[in-house]
């Protein structure tokens, strides 16, 4: 496996250690939410939602979910690499 | 205590922030300078493997989201990064692509605002990083790590206070520009010598093949 690869692969492994498992020790709230809802505009629903809203699986457990939105967005991302390669 | 809710800014903005012709007229600019880019970077022979590999590098480096005590948090968001390692049209894409499956797929910046952050973060981070980038490389000699490092946090805190000018514009956020830009400027300031240091440590160690 190439070296960008690898690295990507090994950020997607760990990155729920800190988008849920710190998150959820510091009591993380997305910043503009909370001014949101300081303001009164907390009641109005985002116009979408996204197919893993906030890098979730709807009924999988929030570390799991993270990892696999996480992989189905470096995977599409990735796509033209992957079908395409590297020109030079 | 709005300050401490809205220091944070991670940039993405949400739906329901932005006024509709300050939406409008950012997703107008950003997708004239992405179709330029676009032009421009195939045109100078740019390979779209490396818009892909960026693109996924940065959105994976963007999960690792540290929390803050307090309940917030910052990631890194790349865009001098990228326009550095790919030159200003390459780095534009790659955070473009990033952004648009941030919000697609992952609800990740509002659907309203993806032209208000893709201006801030695909635009002014990626353009304003590569210029410092480069301006700091031939005063500095040659000093990578230095000027990744300007780069990187410079251009992070000037694409935060251009988020809060567009949301200060905006009526509905309820808060004027006097406290929109230096609240969410100042607290970029801070969060920004992460983004640079970064910045700095990565171009110091990986080949550029932006020109």
């Amino acid at each position: 496996m190439s070296r960008p690869y690898l690295l990507i692969l090994i950020l997607v492994l760990v990155s729920p250690i800190f988008g849920v498992i710190g998150a959820d020790i510091v009591g993380y709230h997305e910043p503009l939410d909370v001014a949101a809802e300081l303001i009164g505009l907390g009641e109005s629903e985002p116009i979408w939602t996204g197919i893993f809203p906030d890098y979730t699986v709807p009924g999988v457990p929030d570390v799991m979910g993270y990892m696999i939105s996480g992989f189905v967005g470096v995977g599409v991302l990735l796509l033209p690499a992957l079908l395409r390669g590297r020109r030079d | 205590m709005f300050p401490g809710a809205v220091r944070g800014c991670t940039v993405h903005i949400p739906d329901g922030f932005l006024s509709p012709p300050v939406a409008l007229s950012l997703y107008i600019i950003s997708l004239l300078v992405v179709t330029y880019s676009g032009r421009r970077y195939f045109k100078e022979g740019g390979d779209i493997y490396y818009l892909s590999v960026m693109a996924a590098g940065i959105f994976a480096a963007q999960m690792l989201n540290w929390p803050i005590p307090g309940g917030t948090s910052a990631h890194l968001v790349g865009g001098a990064l990228a326009g550095i390692l790919l030159g200003p049209f390459g780095g534009c894409l790659a955070m473009f692509m990033n952004l648009l499956v941030q919000c697609i797929l992952m609800g990740d910046g509002g659907i309203t605002a993806l032209g208000a952050n893709a201006f801030n973060m695909a635009v002014v981070d990626v353009f304003l990083g590569y210029l410092i980038y480069k301006m700091v490389m031939r005063i500095s000699g040659g000093k990578k790590f230095l000027a990744g490092f300007l780069a990187g946090w410079l251009a992070i805190a000037a694409a935060a206070v251009v988020c809060g000018v567009e949301i200060g514009l905006s009526p509905q956020f309820g808060y004027p520009l006097s406290v929109t830009v230096p609240v969410i400027g100042t607290w970029h300031l801070l969060l920004g010598l992460v983004e640079g240091v970064a910045t700095g440590f990565i171009v110091s160690r990986v080949r550029v093949i932006g020109k």
